[in-house]
This record gives C-alpha cells, sequence and structure tokens, in this order.
C-alpha cells in the first residue's frame, strides 16, 4: 500500500516534473520563436548597405546581401537562388540610382513580394537625398557606359554615410515603429564613431593632399573627393571600355609628366593591365576595397575606409619603390 | 494600316529619349538584328539586311501588376512585316507564392523558349526547336500560373500553362472549331553548387491538338551548368546546356514518336569574347525516318552591353538530306532603357 502510494506520487511528481519541463520548454521556445519572429528580414543589393544596416537594426534584424565585397556590382547576375532570399524580405534596401538596373528588377519582378517593389512600403533606396558627383551633361552613350543620374558610388565617401544611415533608419522605423527608440539609438551611436573616424582619417590623409593618381575605372570621385585626391586619368578611356593601347600610352604619358606613381583597381578587375602601365612608368598598383568584405580585414563599413587609407598611404610615402 | 501601326511603334520607340523618359513613362528599348549569311543549298546563296527589329515596352502597372509588351518587325519574303511578340500581365502581389501572367508570350518550355533570338549566344535556332515548335519557338495566347515551391533547400518553380493553340507551330494548331487547349507544365530545379557554379535542370511536358486533329505529347529534360568564377564574373563563365525532347504524335491508328537534342558549350574567352559550339539532331516529329544532324560554331564579340557582333559557321547532314554549310553574321544592337542581365 505503502509502495504503492509512494509509486503514486512518484508518478504524480513525474508527471509533474514533466509537465513543468515541456511548460517551461514550450515557454522559452515561444519567447525565442516570437523574439525571432520579431527580427526583421532585411536584404541589401551590396555589402556596406547590409553593414549599416545591422548596425542601425542590431539584434531585431537578420541582414543579408545580393552582391559580395569583391563583385563588380554593375554584373551580378540575377539568379533564382536570389528569388528565395527576396520572397520573404520585410525589407529591400538598395544603392538606386542605375547602377544595379541590369539584375534588380527582374529579381524583384520574380518575388512575389509587392512589399519591396519600387513605392513599396518595403523598398528602401539609399541615395535619396545623397548629393551627386558626375551628373552628366551629356547623355549619350557614346560616352560610354555612363550613369545617368550621377557617378552611383557615394557610398565610397565616408561622409554620405550618414544619408545612408538615415535612410535606412527611417525604413526601419517605419517597418517596426515601436522599435523606433532602439534604432534611434543605434543612429546616433552610428554618427557619432562615423564623425569621429572622418576627422582621423582627414588627419592622416591632410599630407597627401592633392596626391596625383590614375584609376582603372571611373568608380572612385566620392572617395577621391572626400580625401582631397587627385584622379588624373582612367585607363578606360571611356566608363565600361576596356582599355585599349591609344588610351594606355596616354596614360602613361600623364603619369610621367604629373609625376604620378599611383594607380588604384577594384579586386574585381584584373590587374595585368595596370602592373603592365605600372610597370612601363614605375608606378604601383594599388587594390582598394571598393565595399564591405572586399578582403578579409575589411569587416565592416568603417573597414573599407581604414583599409583603403592604409594602402593608398602606403604606396604614396616618399621613397616607395 | 500596317505600315501605320510600323511607324507608330518606330515614332514612339524613337521619339523619346530613354535618358529623358519620365518616371510613369514604361522602359522602352528597340533592338535591331542585321545579318549576313552564306548558304551552300539553294539558288541564291549569299543575302543580307535587317532580320528584325524589337520594341519593348516595360512597366510595373500597379502595386499589383506589371506589363511587358515586345512588337516586332521582321523580315519575311522580302517583306517587313508587323508582328506582336509578345503582350502580357504579370501579377506580383499574389499569395501563397502564386504569379499569374495573362496574354500572348512564350510558352515555358526546356531552356531557350523564352529567350528571344538576339539575347541567345547562337544565331541559328537549334534544329530540335526549328522542327518540334517552329523557326520562333513556341509562342501561344493563354494563361500561365507559376507557384514558387516552398523547398527550403533549393530553388523550386512549378509552372502549368493554358492556351489556346498556337497559330505557328510543327507540333501543334490552333482549331476554331474546337475547345481543345495546349497544357503545358513545367518544373525548374535550381542548385548553387558553390558560389561561382550552379546546375539547373528542367523537366518540360506539352499536350495538344495536332494538325490531324489528334493529341501530340511532347515530354524534354534540359540541364545546364554554369561556372562564373563571382570576383572575375566579366570576364570567365563556362555554361554547359543540353535539351532533349520526345514527341508523341497520334495520328488516329498510330502513333509517331520522334526525338530530338542539342547540347551545347559556351565558353567566355575574355571579357568580351565568346566561343559557342553546339550538336543538334533531330528527326521531324511527322517522319522519324527523317532526320537532321548539325554541327555549329558561333564566334561572340560584346562591344560593350549595348551591342555585339557574331560570326557562326554550321554543317548539317542527314540520311535524306544533301550536306550543306552555312555562314552567317550578325550585329545586334540595343538603343533605349537598359535590359536586364540573363543568367
Amino acid at each position: 500500500m505503502t509502495m504503492e502510494k509512494s509509486r503514486s506520487k512518484s508518478a504524480l511528481s513525474g508527471l509533474l516534473l514533466m509537465i513543468a519541463l515541456v511548460s517551461t520548454a514550450t515557454v522559452t521556445f515561444s519567447a525565442v520563436d516570437t523574439h525571432a519572429q520579431k527580427r526583421l528580414n532585411v536584404v541589401t543589393t551590396l555589402t556596406d548597405l547590409a553593414d549599416i544596416t545591422k548596425y542601425i537594426g542590431g539584434d531585431r534584424v537578420e541582414v543579408l546581401s545580393i552582391a559580395t565585397g569583391y563583385q563588380n556590382p554593375h554584373f551580378v547576375d540575377p539568379k533564382p537562388s536570389h528569388i528565395l532570399k527576396l520572397l520573404r524580405a520585410d525589407l529591400f534596401v538598395t544603392s538606386g540610382l542605375d547602377l544595379t538596373s541590369g539584375w534588380v528588377p527582374p529579381l524583384l519582378s520574380s518575388s512575389r513580394n509587392s512589399d519591396i517593389q519600387p513605392g513599396g512600403s518595403g523598398f528602401v533606396d539609399t541615395s535619396v537625398g545623397v548629393e551627386l558627383l558626375n551628373v552628366p551633361t551629356n547623355t549619350s552613350r557614346d560616352q560610354g557606359d555612363i550613369h545617368i543620374f550621377g557617378n552611383p558610388h557615394y557610398w565610397l565617401d565616408p561622409a554620405r554615410g550618414h544619408q545612408i544611415a538615415h535612410n535606412i533608419h527611417a525604413a526601419l522605423v517605419a517597418v517596426e515603429p515601436e522599435s523606433e527608440a532602439y534604432f534611434t539609438a543605434n543612429l546616433v551611436q552610428f554618427d557619432t564613431t562615423l564623425e569621429g573616424k572622418i576627422k582621423e582619417w582627414h588627419t592622416r590623409m591632410e599630407p597627401y593632399e592633392g596626391a596625383k593618381i590614375v584609376a582603372f575605372h571611373d568608380q572612385w570621385p566620392y572617395f577621391e573627393t572626400a580625401f582631397g585626391l587627385d584622379i588624373v586619368d582612367f585607363l578606360e578611356p571611356k566608363p565600361g571600355i576596356p582599355p585599349t593601347p591609344s588610351q594606355l600610352t596616354k596614360v602613361m604619358e600623364t603619369m610621367k609628366s604629373n609625376e604620378v606613381h599611383v594607380i588604384i583597381i577594384s579586386p574585381y578587375y584584373k590587374p595585368d593591365t595596370a602592373a603592365l602601365v605600372a610597370r612601363q612608368v614605375g608606378a604601383h598598383v594599388v587594390t582598394l576595397a571598393p565595399s564591405v568584405g572586399a578582403f578579409e580585414d575589411v569587416e565592416s563599413y568603417f573597414d573599407v575606409f581604414e583599409h583603403n587609407l592604409k594602402v593608398l598611404i602606403e604606396a604614396l610615402q616618399p621613397g616607395t619603390d | 494600316m500596317m505600315p501605320r501601326l510600323i511607324s507608330c511603334c518606330l515614332f514612339l520607340a524613337l521619339s523619346v529619349n530613354a535618358f529623358g523618359q519620365a518616371q510613369t513613362n514604361p522602359d522602352i528599348s528597340l533592338i535591331g538584328d542585321v545579318r549576313a549569311w552564306y548558304d551552300s543549298e539553294g539558288p541564291r546563296n549569299i543575302d543580307l539586311g535587317l532580320q528584325e527589329l524589337e520594341t519593348s515596352y516595360r512597366s510595373v502597372i500597379d502595386p499589383y501588376a506589371r506589363a511587358d509588351i515586345y512588337i516586332g518587325i521582321g523580315q519575311h519574303d522580302g517583306e517587313f512585316e508587323f508582328e506582336l511578340e509578345e503582350a502580357y500581365l504579370t501579377s506580383l502581389s499574389l499569395p501563397y507564392q502564386l504569379q499569374i501572367k495573362a496574354g500572348k508570350f512564350r510558352s515555358n518550355v526546356g531552356k531557350i523558349n523564352q529567350i528571344h533570338p538576339h539575347a541567345l549566344p547562337f544565331i541559328d535556332t537549334p534544329a530540335v526547336y526549328a522542327n518540334f515548335f517552329g523557326d520562333e519557338g513556341l509562342n501561344d495566347q493563354g494563361l500561365s500560373l507559376n507557384w514558387l515551391v516552398p523547398n527550403a533547400r533549393f530553388y523550386q518553380e512549378l509552372t502549368v500553362e493554358m492556351t489556346r493553340g498556337p497559330g505557328e507551330s510543327e507540333s501543334f494548331v490552333h482549331d476554331e472549331d474546337s475547345n481543345r487547349m495546349m497544357m503545358v507544365g513545367h518544373l525548374k530545379n535550381f542548385w548553387d553548387l558553390s558560389d561561382d557554379a550552379s546546375l539547373e535542370l528542367g523537366l518540360s511536358g506539352i499536350n495538344g491538338m495536332n494538325g490531324l486533329g489528334e493529341t501530340s505529347t511532347i515530354a524534354g529534360v534540359d540541364v545546364t551548368y554554369k561556372r562564373k568564377p563571382l570576383r572575375y564574373n566579366t570576364y570567365h563563365s563556362f555554361t554547359l546546356q543540353v535539351e532533349v525532347f520526345r514527341s508523341w504524335k497520334d495520328t488516329g491508328g498510330s502513333t509517331i514518336t520522334a526525338d530530338g537534342l542539342y547540347a551545347m558549350a559556351n565558353y567566355q574567352l575574355a571579357r568580351r569574347w565568346f566561343a559557342v559550339g553546339r550538336f543538334d539532331h533531330s528527326d521531324l516529329p511527322d517522319n522519324p525516318d527523317w532526320n537532321e544532324k548539325a554541327v555549329s560554331a558561333t564566334l561572340g564579340w560584346h562591344l560593350s552591353e549595348f551591342q555585339k557582333l557574331e560570326w557562326g559557321a554550321r554543317h548539317s547532314w542527314g540520311p535524306d538530306l544533301d550536306a550543306s554549310w552555312q555562314g552567317l553574321v550578325r550585329a545586334i544592337f540595343v538603343i533605349g532603357t537598359h535590359g536586364a542581365h540573363e543568367y
């Protein structure tokens, strides 16, 4: 009898324990699940926009970028697998203008997600409010692969990073107003950090103000303006047109007459031509990071400038061979 | 009427500066296909001229749908003729990952049927497409329902189409005195093998009325392997593509079975140069005893994103076919808005 009671008691205790465990697990799971559900799904075109979104959105966003940092952002292939990423996106963040016009429209059309279509609540164009450089007055394509709204590589000026962050912040607040205070605190932190770093970067670049360099492709006007550089020519005769022998001859003459010792290039352009020119005129080819993830040490938006200034200053040092 | 329509289309396309279009205007572009060719057979062995001019108008209508319209002006028997190539609405916001297309469109069959000829990496139509569907491919009016299968492991898309029966096709017809429709099914499977490589497997099925008033069924398998390094994707790529079709044509008392296939390799030699080799084999859906084999090579020079020159040579032979040689040169140019990149 006693044994039966004891068994009943232990069975009851076991049952209660199981219920408690299951309840705890359910509550825990629900809490995790609710928390997971609260995370906004954000898909960006570029890694730079993804990194800034992570900064502002913190742990309330899940962010992924379609392009990698070492890929030409104009020639990203619109793979079917990208459609799966866009299907459940709450926000689609793009650098806008016409940089990604070859691959974003077909992906959005196939995404079956009306929120992220242009004009939709989840479509974010980070170029809004950004002052653009090199807006063409002649829009004929005999000028090469020109960008009709202006040069689209504006994230390469850190000062313009403020506007990008503010655009992303506004979109995050619009889709999740209850997190406004959290997003705003992160934005303030981002602005403060970026402001401090911009001052530091300017100080580091002061000795090189006006330094003349040559670029492979016309994608650095914002970087050039931000850090007081002077890009005197390009290896491409016109944007998007591969270097020609006559252009290279002209560039070599320009480099010699202006004592230019640095050619900057992106990791997605083959360095052979730039290396050939550099050998002829005794210059250096410097591969800059056009975006986050271009190199292993470029893990954040701030790292883009840290890396680029480091390698550029090394190349611009007097006496560097 | 026809010349007026053509003039109207051209005026619309050319009078609007692509760069100056208001945001509310559709994306307008005009694509020209100019070619010269040599054929070892026939009374006239060489010729040249404008093959086709295609105008496209594409725009989102509202948050719920977009419209795509393609009008071609092509040369047939020395005369330029207006042809509505495609005009369809596509839904943008249906639930359950569905998408509907309605209007006139290229059927979702195989890998290349939906691609316009100027965007293909070769100049001539593969023999199996020409013999089974016609030189222009399978293009019809109707409804297409597309479902993005909720498969977390890989991309899978199922399409079911119901169309009225094409006016011009080697295997299927439209009959005003019948309620028969053409049915098309396509299952597309896509895997990212790595950042640089992908594999696509498509399964197609078509069922409709043939010219004898009976039923024809065609089944197809397409496999595409693509390698394109992310970092240098503008310099190097390699595509291997194979499509195989089998046709069953009911003639009333018997069934004619016919097969066809092509295998293509496309290697990007440099930033602007592409080399393509292809092997074709095709029966005729009406006559399996007749068959055609061909080998062809195409060299493509992409001057910019808006212009390419291609040189092609093709040698074909068969048991009831005189061996022949064809040579083709074509220039494709695009003016207007930037088109979508193909993948």
